[in-house]
């Protein structure tokens, strides 16, 4: 078994020195690290869970939490693993996705739906904090696809930084594979992880 | 890079004055797009018409409106 004392490291560090130590190993072996809050048990048992290595948690008579990670095959696995704080600990600026599922920003007059969601991507611009990422499925998907009236707005977030990402599935459906315009093209594994992963999510 | 820029507004008495208006500008070419009222204006409609800047907008021949104002948006 390899020992790794992370107490009084704060997240990301106790998953960076947890990913050394598995790294390091030769076979297969169990990896325990010490850690010392709550935030990091998280993060160390949730990038157990994307290796696939067995793993728990416990409290040790110190008041300190010891993480068991059976390591089998998942060092592998590792490289997929981003050095990060997969949970989000207090003070963390918080990860914004904002997913657009229509052309139209709410339900009732099209017309007036379509004004809105044109109105509410152009507010978007405007704001100091920007969304981290903007996902555009089903009828979202003709946004960012020729024609757009708010093509010009969403490439301007893009350069701004928020990553642009439309359903494949969708642009195919509608017949607009060879229309996107803006941002790159996602599945429906990326959308669901970046839903799950979000601190907020926004539904305009 | 967006910058701060100035620009003109026109702003609508309601919603369906706006929307007529986009259609007409739409319809004969002219520049422009809907946006949220910027909220530094006081307006009977939340949607309101930029005119892109460098742009001229003969507004009187387009249909109805509330005022022009200019203002400072993010572009």
């Amino acid at each position: 078994m390899v020992q790794v004392n992370a107490i009084g490291d704060t997240c990301p560090i106790p998953v960076i020195k947890a990913k050394k130590a598995i790294e390091a190993l030769t076979g297969a072996d169990t990896v325990e690290v010490l850690v010392d809050n709550d935030f990091s048990v998280q993060n160390l048992l949730r990038m157990a869970h994307e290796i696939g290595a067995k793993a728990s948690a416990e409290k040790t008579a110190e008041g300190n939490f010891r993480v068991r990670m059976e390591i089998g095959d998942a060092a592998s696995k590792l490289e997929n693993i981003p050095e990060d704080c997969l949970v989000p600990a207090a003070g963390r600026k918080k990860r914004t996705v904002v997913a657009v599922t229509s052309k139209c920003m709410g339900s009732g007059d099209d017309t007036l739906g379509a004004s809105l969601m044109k109105a509410f991507l152009f507010s978007l611009t405007q704001q100091e904090t920007l969304p981290d990422t903007i996902l555009f499925y089903n009828g979202g998907a003709y946004l960012t696809t020729e024609g757009s009236a708010s093509l010009d707005d969403i490439k301007t977030l893009e350069a701004a930084g928020v990553e642009i990402l439309t359903c494949g599935t969708c642009l195919n459906f509608y017949g607009l594979g060879e229309k996107l315009r803006v941002g790159g093209v996602t599945n429906m594994y990326a959308i669901a992880e970046k839903l799950l992963t979000a601190d907020l999510v926004i539904r305009p | 890079m967006r910058t701060r820029q100035k620009v003109c507004v026109v702003t609508f008495s309601d919603t369906h004055e706006a929307i007529a208006f986009e259609e007409r500008c739409h319809a004969r070419g002219f520049p422009g797009r809907i946006i949220p009222t910027p909220q530094s204006i006081s307006a009977g409609c939340g949607l309101a018409w930029l005119i892109p800047p460098g742009e001229t907008l003969p507004v009187k021949d387009v249909g109805a409106y509330e005022a022009i104002h200019e203002v400072t948006l993010w572009l």
